[in-house]
């Protein structure tokens, strides 16, 4: 598959990280070169320094034949933005996105963008923890 | 100090009652006129002039029985509905239109996030009122 | 009419200024303590403190109610996701979006945005109104019909002053509709209308015949 990324934060750099051992064509974009740190040493993909809601760089980051399109910015709204243009304008089949607040993310799937709200799973998570019983130390 | 146009904002809770009843002891030396004021905070998602019963019956219960304290005192109160966006700056516009000079505002000790706070309006109305103001804060044990 | 403008920067305050002044019911959402409590000391009780964003806030700003929603921040990303909550949460007929970057006018168009506004391409217009080297304005586009309002004012120097307009030879696409004379009162031209220097031509056309209109009428 041929995947591009924005955003290469913490998420967005194992994300690349993990589908780039597997094989995929992996192409992350990001506005800070610095951010590029977090990739793995061995990564073999694409790194470019380049906005994600802007259709140039996401031309130059291979868009335009790409299967998938994933979200991962520090900011709900540039992800919402970044995911309309690969869907709507670059036609891409497979977009993701994060979108922290769950109200927006409610919203924009609703409105045919698959978006995950890590706020909504990790405090879901974290109650169904507490809930069980803890696992014996080791 | 004299006081003949007096201002009294009202919200229904207890400490209405002796803050009506200073207004009347400061008022009755001068023989100075008073305003009981309660002010309707309207909702943005209904218009401003919306019919609000259930909030207008409240607020012409505060006025009648702020009106029957002052009674009480011997002092007869002119009484005032208003409805508006915000309680601080209505109370400061009336203020200003009835050229009153002194506003009489009762506090009652409050506690939000744990800790001590006077809310928005009294700080506005502090800041920006057109004459003296007196808080008054009762006190309970 | 009741409108909501997002953004309480120079560009929201004055158009919420405006906006009152002509009589509508006008709430700001602004992000910054301090913009909040400027534009309540300058216009009264028409500005909350939020993120235009958030369903939450603008359920209490009453979005609901809103005639227009008006996305004015200077970040493009917000100024979409803001129109967008708007139109699909509330269901407000009229969304109004500011472009900071002129690139992202077709894109938010694509993206079901009413009305976009790039500031940048309205100083581009005034400037071409204001730069007298510049021979042809733009006055208006009518887009869905391909065509565009443009002005143009004859040099005194140019080869067509004193000929008739008969005489010129105007693209097919074009018309031209009003002349105003540097001295008198505008009139509609015909084809024995002669040309003065000074005059200023009202035409419309279409954009691939704009620069065959501006030679017939300068003769050069």
């Amino acid at each position: 598959m041929k995947i591009v990324i924005m955003g290469c934060g913490r998420v967005g750099a194992r994300l690349a990280g993990l589908l780039d051992i597997e094989g995929h064509d992996v192409n992350i974009v990001d506005t800070e070169a610095y951010s590029f740190r977090r990739l793995p040493a061995e990564f073999g993909g694409n790194a470019l320094v380049g906005d994600g809601m802007d259709e140039d760089s996401l031309r130059k980051a291979g868009i335009e034949g790409a299967d998938a399109f994933i979200a991962l910015t520090q900011g709900d709204n540039r992800n919402v933005m970044g995911a309309q243009i690969a869907g709507h304008i670059f036609k891409v089949p497979r977009v993701l996105c994060r979108i922290y607040d769950p109200l927006r993310r409610e919203l924009f799937n609703s409105l045919g963008i698959e978006a995950f709200s890590p706020t909504t799973i990790f405090a879901q998570m974290l109650k169904e923890k507490l809930e069980t019983e803890p696992e014996e130390a080791k | 100090m004299e006081f003949n146009k007096i201002l009294v904002p009202v919200t229904g809770r207890p400490v209405d009652d002796e803050t009506m009843r200073l207004a009347c002891q400061l008022a009755k030396k001068n023989k100075g006129k008073i305003w009981a004021v309660c002010v309707i905070a309207v909702k943005r998602s209904l218009p401003l002039d919306a019919e609000i019963k259930s909030e207008t019956a409240k607020a012409e219960n505060i006025l009648d029985h702020i009106s029957t304290v002052a009674e009480e005192a011997d002092y007869e109160v002119e009484t005032d509905l208003l409805q508006a966006r915000e309680v601080g700056p209505t109370i400061v516009d009336e203020a200003v239109e009835r050229e009153v000079n002194l506003i009489i505002m009762g506090i009652s000790y409050k506690r939000r996030f744990g800790q001590f706070s006077l809310g928005n309006v009294l700080p506005y109305v502090l800041r920006n009122a057109p004459c003296q103001v007196i808080l008054y804060h009762q006190y309970t044990s | 009419m009741y409108i909501i403008v997002i953004g309480g920067g120079k560009v929201g305050y004055f158009l919420a200024r405006a906006l009152l002044d002509e009589g509508h019911e006008i709430l700001v959402v602004e992000k910054s303590p301090a913009r909040t409590e400027f534009i309540s000391n300058e216009l009264g009780s028409v500005c909350v403190r939020g993120d235009g964003c958030e369903v939450s806030t603008l359920t209490d700003a009453g979005t609901g109610r809103a005639e227009m929603f008006i996305a004015v921040t200077g970040e493009d990303e917000d100024n979409l996701v803001a129109c967008q909550v708007a139109k699909h949460k509330f269901n407000v007929p009229r969304t109004v979006a500011r472009i900071n970057n002129p690139k992202n006018e077709a894109i938010f168009k694509e993206l079901g945005i009413d009305v976009t506004v790039s500031s940048t391409n309205i100083i581009m217009e005034s400037i071409q109104e204001e730069v007298p080297t510049h021979s042809l304005t733009h006055l208006l586009d009518i887009r869905d019909k391909g065509l565009e309002i443009v002005e143009l004012k004859i040099p005194a120097d140019a080869k067509t002053v004193g000929k008739e307009i008969r005489e010129l030879s105007l693209p097919p696409e074009s018309r031209l509709f009003l002349i105003i004379p540097g001295q008198g009162k505008p009139r509609v031209p015909t084809a024995s209308t002669v040309i003065q220097a000074e005059d200023q031509i009202i035409a419309i056309t279409t954009p691939e015949s704009e620069e065959a209109l501006r030679t017939a009428l300068r003769g050069s």
